[in-house]
């Protein structure tokens, strides 16, 4: 029985009436044992309710709790119980030029990227949402389609194309590639934000005075921008992690940080790779909070 | 400032064919209270959205003081618009909202505080500057929304259905603050409301609107005593419709009704033979049936089938002998018929108007 | 390490700033006009390290070129996808399976030619056997690991991997994916049926095989090791050798039916552009003295037979005519064609 299930009136009541005496004692009987029986219906499904809680927490933390033991357990593999706490993986991995370079080089294409997708995906969310044009939908969903595509065959495709274009793998290249599959995010949260956008805002700017320029900056930035940014930080997150695209797409001596942690893994399976895995978490953690206090991801704005 | 309006032979057709607005004449004086009025998609609201220049008219014109602005963009048209749930900007404050028109028109911030400050007073609003909207009343709301449009010192305000939101008595009273409003600054207001009893209270001239037309424009009083149109008869304030053939009998001219029910019409009543006539139920007087007087030729009898008790009078559903249905409405002056009562209806024949279809 | 981690970041940041500033769609890299680029593919890694600090710049130096490295697998589908005319290698650095896949489909030459790679003269024949594309400038063997401390002494022959005492603590590869997997399959046809090609064998052993510990990379297989999870498993020397003066309980065994060889094999091109300079990177690999440093690294046994190494590495790779003869080479030609059929098999055995 589910734990919310409405309760049946008890059988008791709708018997043939008995003496007046017996039918109030059972009343008061009944309503003793039912009450009691009640709560504890609903403290077990509070409990289950709990419990599937927390196990999904777990699953979803547990990861990245190994992650850390990995990180922090000196021996060079993957031990359980750890033998003690050591930073001798995070000293690797700081004193590692590869891995540094890859790092920074990692943070710039991303930092590119989300340039990139929320100029490109914020336009075309606004000219999809606004521009009455013929076919918006197809355009949308042209917009949307990398995320449909196998990530790997978008950054295959690309190579070959760049191949054909014979411009070699350029920065500008991965940038594209990352774009790519990173507008879609944009154009999804800005749309979320324009769909409820109450366009006599606009109108009421507009009948101030405000030229359609104007109106733009004061009125319809300032209210989109929650969803913009929430595309912006999803971009960031998601080319910063990126790995399929980017597989194709480095060139010789700029690798992103995913892909020079896929090769080292191949040769060296070492608590490298946990340092590696921690300081980028926190750092995606901290361009999060970052870009959330500058500026500001918490919309005052209830439209 | 304030200024006159000519919508000189508007229409707005979009696409697939629908005449939201079909050819619209109305003058609109300077200082005027102006109303549009009609049921919901009878055009009133996309006749103000052409005015501000959110719409662009399919054909005619619209001028302001003799010139014609059919083509200039809403920014450059200096007028006030309240919306019908205010559009307030939620990222600013009240101050902010308030000196948005100032600031768009490039005045120096001094000038703006001291205007936001005036406005704001006018309105009633002083101490709440750096709310925001969502912080704010209803009836707030549409202050700060009436005060960022007229600070602007505009040409024309423009009103859609600003007070649909707000509960009766507070509306009763933004009613009363806006007419004084619009006396004080002489002001050009064109106000759009379905509301006929909003219409009747606070305008100079109403355009009563349908189907994309006007079917009249008049004061509130020759639109509510000469209806000229069936429609503006029904849609303004209770109304009793006749409908039948003109005849002409000894006492003059009378209309058929059917059923043995002819009304005696006014002499100056012409015409098609088959007419239509409005009777205002508060024009109607009941005696007691009980009196055998000779009936009239402008009278009936009639049976109480129910009745309204409105506080100050007393509205009769009414069954004629003839059948008919009308409503009759008296002063609350004591006595009430109670239903199943007979009665006796009089009217005076100059009281029917004659209508158009 | 000369660069600290700060003055890193420093200077990437003013690069960042400078691709920021001044558009990241400009040209991104001006090779100067008169200096030719050679594209290779090579490891990570300590091989990546010491190619990338010494041996690499060396040889720029000496041909007065740049050499361009990429060590972001996969290659054979790059190389695949970009124009036969205008490969984006000139000279592929893989395994030999990968050669004979890259051969198969005309991405690489089957043979190098001696009288432009004057040092293909001073190989051991497996090297440039029928068995190898281009030619394998090093090769390891394959063979088993083992812990020293745990009590499992003296082995002398693979079949003692399918002794019941290794049950969990026997350790093997996911086949469709890892090399030395593929290896042992063959091997497993010669130890238990007519050959390398005989599958059915190698089946009926694989099966018997289980419980096995299967990892995808070696790297994994040897941290199994370290960690005592493994106590016998296949695994190729240089993994084991690696952890060298480390005190590691843990061995390399040359079962007496010999060990396999893991070719590390160079093949040029068809379409590149700067072919004189592939072969002089091809006979430059195989000089005595970029031999012996490259197998001092990372522990690979030289194909050169006149390197001499020092005593350390001499006593366990296979430096002598008569240890290379103990090396059984894979016919990948013949693997490769029934690859499908054996990765969906093997599949089927560990599955259940």
């Amino acid at each position: 029985m589910p734990p919310f299930a409405p309760q049946t009136p008890s059988q008791e009541f709708s018997g043939a009436l008995p003496a007046a005496t017996s039918l109030r004692d059972r009343q008061r009987a009944s309503a003793q044992s039912r009450r009691p029986a009640a709560g504890k219906r609903i403290r077990a499904g509070r409990a289950l309710y709990l419990t599937v809680n927390i196990a999904v927490l777990i699953f979803l933390l547990a990861p990245i709790a190994i992650v850390v033991v990995f990180a922090l357990n000196p021996t060079p593999f993957i031990q359980f119980p750890p033998v003690g706490v050591s930073l001798r993986w995070f000293q690797k991995f700081f004193a590692a030029r590869d891995f540094m370079h890859a790092l920074v080089f990692s943070l710039e294409v991303a930092m590119l990227t989300t340039a990139c997708a929320t100029l490109l995906g914020g336009c075309a969310a606004l000219a999809i949402a606004r521009g009455n044009l013929p076919g918006a939908r197809i355009v949308l969903a042209v917009m949307l389609s990398p995320l449909m595509l196998p990530a790997i065959l978008t950054g295959l495709a690309l190579f070959q194309a760049y191949v054909l274009l014979d411009v070699g793998r350029p920065l500008w290249g991965l940038v594209a590639g990352h774009t790519l599959v990173t507008i879609p995010y944009v154009v999804r949260t800005t749309l979320a934000v324009l769909h409820n956008f109450d366009l006599r805002l606009e109108e009421a700017a507009r009948n101030l005075g405000a030229s359609p320029g104007r109106t733009f900056f004061e009125v319809t930035l300032p209210l989109v921008k929650p969803g913009v940014l929430a595309g912006a930080i999803f971009a960031f997150i998601v080319s910063f992690d990126q790995f399929p695209v980017s597989l194709f797409l480095v060139s010789p001596g700029n690798e992103t940080l995913p892909i020079t942690l896929f090769n080292y893994l191949k040769f060296d399976l070492d608590g490298t790779i946990g340092a590696a895995s921690v300081v980028s978490i926190l750092l995606a953690f901290l361009v999060v909070l970052a870009l959330d206090r500058t500026v500001g991801l918490r919309a005052y704005v209830k439209l | 400032m304030s200024a006159s309006i000519e919508i000189a032979g508007v229409s707005k057709i979009y696409d697939g064919g629908v005449r939201a607005v079909d050819t619209i004449e109305i003058d609109i004086r300077q200082g005027e209270f102006f109303s549009l009025l009609g049921p919901s998609g009878c055009g009133k609201t996309t006749t103000l959205r052409i005015i501000a220049g959110f719409e662009s008219p399919s054909d005619g014109a619209i001028r302001i003081d003799g010139a014609d602005i059919t083509h200039v963009p809403a920014h450059k048209r200096d007028m006030g618009m309240v919306f019908q749930n205010y559009a307030l900007f939620p990222h600013r404050t009240v101050a902010e909202n308030v000196a948005f028109g100032l600031r768009m028109r490039g005045i120096d911030k001094q000038a703006i505080a001291a205007k936001v400050k005036a406005a704001l007073a006018m309105v009633e609003l002083s101490g709440l500057e750096d709310r925001r909207p969502a912080q704010l009343s209803g009836g707030q709301q549409q202050r700060v929304a009436l005060a960022r449009a007229i600070v602007i010192e505009p040409r024309v305000l423009l009103c859609d259905e600003p007070l649909g939101a707000l509960d009766k008595k507070l509306r009763q009273q933004m009613q009363f603050e806006l007419k004084q409003l619009q006396k004080t600054l002489g002001l050009t207001l064109v106000f759009v409301t379905h509301d006929q009893e909003e219409a009747l209270a606070m305008s100079d001239r109403i355009a009563v609107m349908n189907c994309g037309r006007v079917e009249q424009i008049g004061t509130p009083v020759e639109i509510y005593d000469q209806p000229l149109t069936r429609f503006v008869a029904d849609f303004i304030g209770d109304t009793n419709i006749f409908r039948g053939e003109r005849v002409t009998s000894d006492a003059g001219p009378a209309l058929a009704a059917g059923h043995g029910l002819f009304l005696a019409l006014p002499a100056s009543a012409a015409g098609t033979s088959l007419l239509s006539v409005a009777l205002r139920p508060e024009k109607i007087s009941l005696s007691s049936g009980d009196t055998e007087t000779a009936a009239a030729a402008s009278g009936a009898r009639g049976t109480i089938e129910s009745t309204n008790f409105l506080g100050g009078a007393v509205l009769y559903h009414i069954a004629l002998d003839s059948g008919h249905r009308v409503l009759a409405q008296q002063p609350n002056a004591g006595a009430v018929f109670v239903p199943g009562r007979t009665v006796k209806l009089d009217w005076k024949a100059a009281d029917l108007v004659v209508l158009k279809d | 390490m000369t660069l600290s981690p700060k003055a890193m970041h420093r200077r990437r940041f003013l690069t960042l700033g400078a691709s920021l500033g001044f558009g990241a769609l400009s040209a991104p890299h001006v090779a100067r006009a008169d200096e030719p680029v050679l594209n290779i593919t090579g490891w990570g890694g300590k091989w990546g390290d010491i190619m990338s600090s010494d041996i690499g710049p060396a040889f720029e130096k000496e041909f007065n070129c740049k050499l361009r490295t990429d060590t972001a697998l996969p290659f054979l589908p790059k190389l695949q996808a970009s124009s036969r005319s205008a490969p984006i290698y000139d000279v592929l650095h893989t395994n030999s399976n990968e050669q004979w896949a890259a051969a198969e489909m005309g991405l690489v030459e089957p043979k190098v030619d001696p009288k432009l790679v004057p040092n293909l003269a001073d190989v051991y024949p497996y090297a440039v056997s029928d068995k190898i594309v281009g030619v394998s400038i090093f090769t390891s063997a394959i063979g088993l690991g083992m812990r020293t401390d745990k009590g499992f002494a003296g082995i002398t022959s693979w079949k003692e991997l399918w002794e019941a005492k290794y049950n969990g603590v026997r350790g093997g590869y996911v086949i469709p994916v890892n090399s030395l997997g593929q290896a042992f399959v063959m091997m497993c046809g010669t130890l238990f049926g007519k050959g390398q090609t005989d599958l059915d064998a190698a089946y009926a052993a694989l099966e018997k095989l289980k419980p096995i510990k299967l990892v995808d990379f070696t790297g994994a297989m040897e941290k199994l090791f370290l960690s005592g999870e493994v106590c016998l498993g296949v695994i190729h020397d240089s993994g084991i050798y690696r952890y060298d003066g480390q005190n590691q309980p843990i061995d390399f065994v040359t079962p007496g039916e010999g060990v396999l060889s893991l070719e590390q094999v160079l093949a040029i091109t068809p379409g590149s552009k700067v072919k004189e300079l592939a072969n002089a990177y091809v006979n430059y690999m195989l000089r005595p003295e970029v031999q012996k440093r490259l197998a001092e690294t990372v522990w690979y046994s030289p194909a050169n037979r006149n390197v001499k190494l020092d005593a350390k590495y001499d006593a366990r790779l296979l430096t002598t005519p008569e240890k290379v003869a103990k090396l059984i080479q894979v016919d990948w030609k013949w693997y490769n064609a029934q690859k499908d059929e054996i990765d969906s098999r093997v599949n089927r055995i560990f599955r259940a």
